[in-house]
Protein backbone atom coordinates (compact mmCIF):
# COMPACT_ATOMS: atom_id res chain seq x y z
CA UNK A 1 0.00 0.00 0.00
CA UNK A 2 3.01 2.53 1.23
CA UNK A 3 4.17 1.89 -2.47
CA UNK A 4 1.61 2.46 -4.58
CA UNK A 5 1.44 5.42 -6.44
CA UNK A 6 -1.35 7.96 -5.11
CA UNK A 7 -3.21 8.54 -8.24
CA UNK A 8 -2.77 5.87 -11.64
CA UNK A 9 -0.76 7.10 -14.28
CA UNK A 10 -1.96 5.92 -17.53
CA UNK A 11 1.23 7.60 -19.57
CA UNK A 12 2.87 5.76 -22.75
CA UNK A 13 6.43 5.55 -22.58
CA UNK A 14 8.17 7.15 -25.93
CA UNK A 15 10.77 6.73 -27.36
CA UNK A 16 12.97 11.27 -27.16
CA UNK A 17 12.64 10.97 -31.12
CA UNK A 18 8.81 9.45 -31.24
CA UNK A 19 8.09 13.23 -32.27
CA UNK A 20 9.90 12.79 -35.69
CA UNK A 21 7.59 10.13 -36.96
CA UNK A 22 5.58 12.12 -38.81
CA UNK A 23 4.49 16.03 -40.04
CA UNK A 24 1.90 16.28 -36.92
CA UNK A 25 3.78 15.33 -34.42
CA UNK A 26 7.01 17.32 -35.39
CA UNK A 27 4.83 20.59 -35.75
CA UNK A 28 3.62 19.62 -31.72
CA UNK A 29 6.65 19.22 -30.83
CA UNK A 30 7.96 22.71 -32.69
CA UNK A 31 4.88 24.45 -30.66
CA UNK A 32 6.34 23.08 -27.16
CA UNK A 33 9.49 24.02 -28.02
CA UNK A 34 7.95 27.98 -28.87
CA UNK A 35 7.13 28.16 -24.87
CA UNK A 36 11.57 28.36 -24.46
CA UNK A 37 11.55 31.73 -26.21
CA UNK A 38 7.88 32.91 -24.03
CA UNK A 39 9.90 32.11 -20.95
CA UNK A 40 13.50 33.33 -21.94
CA UNK A 41 11.99 36.48 -23.01
CA UNK A 42 9.78 37.38 -20.42
CA UNK A 43 13.17 36.13 -18.12
CA UNK A 44 15.55 38.62 -20.04
CA UNK A 45 12.69 41.66 -19.19
CA UNK A 46 13.00 40.53 -15.61
CA UNK A 47 16.37 40.93 -15.72
CA UNK A 48 16.17 44.58 -17.65
CA UNK A 49 14.04 46.08 -14.73
CA UNK A 50 16.71 44.39 -12.38
CA UNK A 51 19.62 46.91 -14.00
CA UNK A 52 17.42 49.44 -13.85
CA UNK A 53 16.58 48.72 -10.35
CA UNK A 54 20.01 48.62 -9.08
CA UNK A 55 21.51 50.79 -11.96
CA UNK A 56 19.93 52.72 -13.90
CA UNK A 57 16.96 53.33 -16.59
CA UNK A 58 19.41 53.49 -19.36
CA UNK A 59 21.14 50.49 -18.34
CA UNK A 60 17.47 49.05 -18.99
CA UNK A 61 16.96 50.57 -22.14
CA UNK A 62 20.91 49.68 -23.37
CA UNK A 63 19.93 46.24 -23.07
CA UNK A 64 16.66 46.96 -25.03
CA UNK A 65 18.67 48.24 -27.64
CA UNK A 66 21.31 45.61 -27.10
CA UNK A 67 21.70 43.63 -31.03
CA UNK A 68 21.45 40.19 -29.57
CA UNK A 69 18.90 40.89 -27.61
CA UNK A 70 16.80 42.69 -30.29
CA UNK A 71 17.56 39.78 -32.36
CA UNK A 72 16.45 37.16 -30.38
CA UNK A 73 13.34 39.17 -29.19
CA UNK A 74 12.76 39.16 -32.77
CA UNK A 75 12.82 35.64 -33.07
CA UNK A 76 10.67 35.56 -29.80
CA UNK A 77 8.11 37.47 -31.63
CA UNK A 78 7.83 35.21 -34.37
CA UNK A 79 7.34 32.13 -32.18
CA UNK A 80 4.95 34.37 -30.09
CA UNK A 81 3.02 34.52 -33.48
CA UNK A 82 3.11 30.75 -34.12
CA UNK A 83 2.15 30.39 -30.22
CA UNK A 84 -0.89 32.30 -30.39
CA UNK A 85 -2.35 30.96 -33.79
CA UNK A 86 -1.54 27.68 -32.80
CA UNK A 87 -3.39 28.48 -29.29
CA UNK A 88 -6.70 30.24 -31.23
CA UNK A 89 -6.93 27.15 -33.70
CA UNK A 90 -7.11 24.77 -30.55
CA UNK A 91 -9.33 26.79 -28.42
CA UNK A 92 -11.98 26.22 -31.84
CA UNK A 93 -11.19 22.82 -31.71
CA UNK A 94 -11.27 22.10 -28.03
CA UNK A 95 -14.70 24.41 -27.83
CA UNK A 96 -16.91 24.58 -30.85
CA UNK A 97 -19.84 27.20 -30.85
CA UNK A 98 -23.18 25.85 -32.01
CA UNK A 99 -25.17 28.27 -34.30
CA UNK A 100 -28.10 27.15 -35.30
CA UNK A 101 -27.60 23.68 -37.33
CA UNK A 102 -23.61 24.26 -37.63
CA UNK A 103 -20.89 24.14 -35.33
CA UNK A 104 -18.17 26.66 -35.62
CA UNK A 105 -14.76 25.56 -37.32
CA UNK A 106 -11.30 26.01 -35.81
CA UNK A 107 -10.31 28.20 -38.56
CA UNK A 108 -12.96 30.76 -38.13
CA UNK A 109 -11.83 30.57 -34.17
CA UNK A 110 -8.29 31.53 -35.23
CA UNK A 111 -9.38 34.50 -37.79
CA UNK A 112 -12.02 35.89 -35.35
CA UNK A 113 -8.98 35.80 -32.48
CA UNK A 114 -6.22 37.07 -34.64
CA UNK A 115 -9.01 40.04 -35.27
CA UNK A 116 -9.50 40.21 -31.50
CA UNK A 117 -5.72 40.08 -31.23
CA UNK A 118 -5.21 43.37 -33.43
CA UNK A 119 -7.73 45.23 -30.95
CA UNK A 120 -6.06 44.30 -27.64
CA UNK A 121 -2.82 44.79 -29.19
CA UNK A 122 -3.57 48.33 -30.42
CA UNK A 123 -6.23 48.84 -26.72
CA UNK A 124 -2.96 47.73 -25.15
CA UNK A 125 -0.27 50.59 -26.85
CA UNK A 126 -3.39 53.36 -26.47
CA UNK A 127 -3.84 52.77 -22.60
CA UNK A 128 -0.36 52.33 -21.48
CA UNK A 129 1.75 54.49 -24.10
CA UNK A 130 -0.50 56.86 -25.79
CA UNK A 131 -2.86 57.96 -23.04
CA UNK B 1 -5.82 8.10 0.81
CA UNK B 2 -8.88 9.29 -1.42
CA UNK B 3 -8.83 12.05 0.28
CA UNK B 4 -4.95 13.14 -0.27
CA UNK B 5 -5.68 11.78 -3.90
CA UNK B 6 -8.77 14.23 -4.67
CA UNK B 7 -6.33 16.99 -3.17
CA UNK B 8 -3.62 16.43 -5.57
CA UNK B 9 -6.04 16.25 -8.67
CA UNK B 10 -7.31 19.58 -7.40
CA UNK B 11 -3.63 21.10 -7.06
CA UNK B 12 -3.17 19.57 -10.62
CA UNK B 13 -6.69 21.39 -11.77
CA UNK B 14 -5.91 24.86 -10.46
CA UNK B 15 -1.90 24.63 -11.79
CA UNK B 16 -3.18 23.51 -15.16
CA UNK B 17 -5.92 26.40 -15.12
CA UNK B 18 -3.28 28.78 -14.15
CA UNK B 19 -1.33 27.57 -17.38
CA UNK B 20 -4.54 27.73 -19.95
CA UNK B 21 -4.53 31.48 -18.79
CA UNK B 22 -0.86 32.04 -18.98
CA UNK B 23 -1.26 30.88 -22.50
CA UNK B 24 -3.98 33.45 -23.01
CA UNK B 25 -2.05 36.11 -22.02
CA UNK B 26 0.90 35.24 -23.82
CA UNK B 27 -1.21 34.92 -26.76
CA UNK B 28 -3.26 38.13 -26.64
CA UNK B 29 -0.41 40.35 -24.85
CA UNK B 30 3.10 39.24 -24.99
CA UNK B 31 3.10 39.69 -29.11
CA UNK B 32 2.35 43.60 -28.28
CA UNK B 33 4.82 44.23 -25.40
CA UNK B 34 7.63 42.26 -27.53
CA UNK B 35 6.93 44.69 -30.94
CA UNK B 36 7.40 47.83 -28.44
CA UNK B 37 10.24 46.71 -26.65
CA UNK B 38 12.25 44.81 -29.13
CA UNK B 39 10.80 46.27 -32.57
CA UNK B 40 9.37 49.75 -31.80
CA UNK B 41 11.86 51.15 -29.35
CA UNK B 42 15.25 50.38 -30.90
CA UNK B 43 13.99 50.94 -34.58
CA UNK B 44 11.82 54.49 -33.66
CA UNK B 45 8.91 53.19 -35.15
CA UNK B 46 5.16 53.82 -33.45
CA UNK B 47 4.31 54.41 -30.79
CA UNK B 48 7.79 55.56 -29.86
CA UNK B 49 9.20 57.56 -32.87
CA UNK B 50 7.50 61.11 -32.90
CA UNK B 51 6.03 61.49 -36.17
CA UNK B 52 8.04 63.33 -38.53
CA UNK B 53 7.74 67.18 -38.18
CA UNK B 54 6.62 66.86 -34.91
CA UNK B 55 9.18 68.55 -32.31
CA UNK B 56 6.60 69.15 -29.60
CA UNK B 57 4.88 65.58 -29.41
CA UNK B 58 6.37 63.84 -26.24
CA UNK B 59 9.07 61.54 -26.91
CA UNK B 60 8.15 58.04 -24.93
CA UNK B 61 10.64 55.06 -24.41
CA UNK B 62 9.52 51.33 -22.88
CA UNK B 63 10.30 52.86 -19.31
CA UNK B 64 6.92 54.44 -19.70
CA UNK B 65 5.35 51.05 -19.44
CA UNK B 66 6.92 50.38 -15.90
CA UNK B 67 6.62 54.24 -14.39
CA UNK B 68 4.39 55.81 -16.67
CA UNK B 69 1.04 54.75 -14.45
CA UNK B 70 -0.61 52.33 -12.67
CA UNK B 71 -1.93 50.57 -15.38
CA UNK B 72 1.55 50.04 -17.45
CA UNK B 73 2.87 48.53 -14.48
CA UNK B 74 -0.22 45.98 -14.24
CA UNK B 75 0.29 45.56 -18.01
CA UNK B 76 3.76 44.48 -17.30
CA UNK B 77 3.32 42.96 -14.89
CA UNK B 78 -0.13 40.20 -15.75
CA UNK B 79 2.05 39.60 -19.37
CA UNK B 80 5.37 38.80 -17.97
CA UNK B 81 4.25 36.51 -15.05
CA UNK B 82 1.23 34.94 -17.36
CA UNK B 83 3.84 34.28 -20.16
CA UNK B 84 7.36 33.34 -17.69
CA UNK B 85 4.81 30.64 -15.85
CA UNK B 86 3.12 29.45 -19.31
CA UNK B 87 6.59 29.18 -20.84
CA UNK B 88 8.50 27.10 -18.42
CA UNK B 89 5.17 24.98 -17.21
CA UNK B 90 5.09 23.93 -21.00
CA UNK B 91 8.86 24.04 -21.78
CA UNK B 92 9.28 21.48 -18.77
CA UNK B 93 6.40 19.72 -19.95
CA UNK B 94 7.74 18.92 -23.29
CA UNK B 95 11.27 17.82 -21.89
CA UNK B 96 9.44 14.97 -20.18
CA UNK B 97 8.06 14.52 -23.82
CA UNK B 98 11.76 14.22 -25.33
CA UNK B 99 13.39 11.56 -23.36
CA UNK B 100 13.62 13.02 -19.67
CA UNK B 101 10.45 11.55 -18.08
CA UNK B 102 12.41 9.93 -15.09
CA UNK B 103 13.75 13.42 -14.34
CA UNK B 104 10.48 14.67 -13.82
CA UNK B 105 10.39 15.72 -10.29
CA UNK B 106 13.49 17.43 -10.57
CA UNK B 107 12.27 19.78 -13.86
CA UNK B 108 9.14 20.25 -11.79
CA UNK B 109 11.49 21.35 -8.53
CA UNK B 110 13.34 23.32 -10.82
CA UNK B 111 10.67 24.67 -12.74
CA UNK B 112 8.43 26.37 -10.09
CA UNK B 113 11.52 27.47 -8.18
CA UNK B 114 12.52 29.79 -11.85
CA UNK B 115 8.55 30.65 -11.76
CA UNK B 116 8.54 31.88 -8.00
CA UNK B 117 11.47 33.86 -7.85
CA UNK B 118 10.92 35.26 -11.33
CA UNK B 119 7.43 36.43 -10.02
CA UNK B 120 8.31 37.26 -6.87
CA UNK B 121 11.20 39.81 -8.54
CA UNK B 122 9.14 41.17 -10.96
CA UNK B 123 6.84 42.44 -8.26
CA UNK B 124 9.83 43.55 -6.06
CA UNK B 125 11.01 45.84 -8.97
CA UNK B 126 7.96 47.02 -10.44
CA UNK B 127 7.10 48.49 -6.39
CA UNK B 128 10.69 49.93 -6.17
CA UNK B 129 10.06 51.22 -10.09
CA UNK B 130 6.47 52.69 -10.37
CA UNK B 131 6.13 55.95 -8.14
CA UNK B 132 2.13 55.43 -8.05
CA UNK B 133 2.86 52.00 -6.66
CA UNK B 134 2.65 51.87 -2.39
CA UNK B 135 6.43 51.96 -1.67
CA UNK B 136 8.57 49.33 0.28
Amino acid sequence: MENKKRYPELRRRLSPGWWTANRHYAMYMVREWTSLFVALYSLIFIYGLSLWATGSRAEFLNLLKNPAVVGFSIVALVFTMYHAATWFYLLGAISPVKIGRSTTKPWQALILNLILLLIVSYLAVWLVVLR
Amino acid sequence: MKMETHKVARLHAILWGIFSLGGMIAAFLLPVLIYMTAIAYPFGLWPFGSPSGCLSCPTRDPSFLVIGHLLGALFVFVTIAGSLYHGIFRFQSALTEVGLLRLKRGLEAVGYSIIFAGIILLAYYLLVLNPSLPAL
